[in-house]
């Protein structure tokens, strides 16, 4: 795992690689962000978007996860 | 962790020795002597782990207003104790688009509320492992859910070992008192009771 004495968490190439396979969840959320990007008030958000979105990423990462640790 | 003793410690993770070592380096306020004072003494195997902080005012007061939970029962005190454990350790992430956590607080998305006091402690090679093995974020957050799971059950194994142990004997008592019982019924559900006229 370390090249150089760098050490490299597993979970960034996972994410990378779960990526494919959340899209809808995470265009959905970037149509969200572009939705309320003029927003003043301060009340809109994206939280449920961005919660699908990685709810997707980690159920695809979870078991691949521990195959990288002892 | 006040609720775990250093005792708990031998033969799991150090040696006797090792745990006396560790237990003396801790200085441990004791009751009154003959003379009715509080004296401070090295520390025993027998003691709790140490606490941090003196009462709660005083954890709140080092931590932003924010009460450090107990650790001894915590994987058993939430939902889906581990893995809750250890997704809030590794999923410290920027907050979504139009949330903004105020000043002191740090967002992730696995505590409630999602504003948490605590920032990210885990970094990658935070620690040196003896045996080598890469200290990856992932790698740190799983040994420090393993210990918390152990200290809150530590005696989970031998108990299961006991369950299936009890289980399996009770059930051959199950199967034997079944025959028994039939036995002992067999004369009654064998009757045969006629209906006649009497002549």
């Amino acid at each position: 795992m370390s090249d150089d004495g760098e050490v490299v968490d597993p979970r960034a190439r996972l994410d990378e690689i779960s990526k494919a396979k959340c899209v809808k969840q995470l265009m959905s959320y970037q149509a969200c962000v572009k939705r309320i990007e003029g927003d003043e008030t301060g009340h809109k958000h994206c939280t449920g978007q961005y919660f699908d979105y990685w709810a997707c990423i980690d159920k695809h990462v979870a078991p691949r996860l521990f195959k990288w640790t002892k | 962790m006040s609720l775990v003793a250093f005792r708990d410690l031998i033969g799991v993770a150090y040696t006797e020795e090792e745990v006396k070592a560790m237990a003396a380096d801790i200085e441990v306020e004791d009751g009154p002597n003959d003379e009715g004072e509080m004296y401070m003494r090295p520390g025993k195997p027998s003691d709790h782990f140490p606490s941090p902080y003196a009462n709660e005012q005083a954890a709140r007061f080092a931590n932003g207003g924010a009460y450090p939970p107990d650790l001894s029962l915590i994987t058993k005190a939430r939902h889906n104790g581990q893995n809750y454990v250890f997704a809030l350790l590794t999923g410290y992430r920027e907050p979504p688009a139009g949330v903004s956590v105020r000043e002191g607080l740090h967002y992730n998305p696995y505590f409630p509320g999602g504003a948490i006091a605590m920032p990210k402690m885990l970094m990658d090679g935070g620690v040196e492992y003896e045996d080598g093995v890469p200290a990856t974020e992932t790698q740190m957050a799983k040994d420090v859910v393993t210990f918390l799971s152990w200290a809150a059950e530590p005696e989970m194994e031998e108990r299961k070992l006991m369950g299936f142990k009890v289980i399996f004997v009770l059930s051959l008592a199950l199967i034997q008192a079944g025959f028994y019982k039939r036995w002992k019924w067999a004369p009654v559900k064998s009757r045969r009771v006629i209906v006649d006229v009497i002549n």
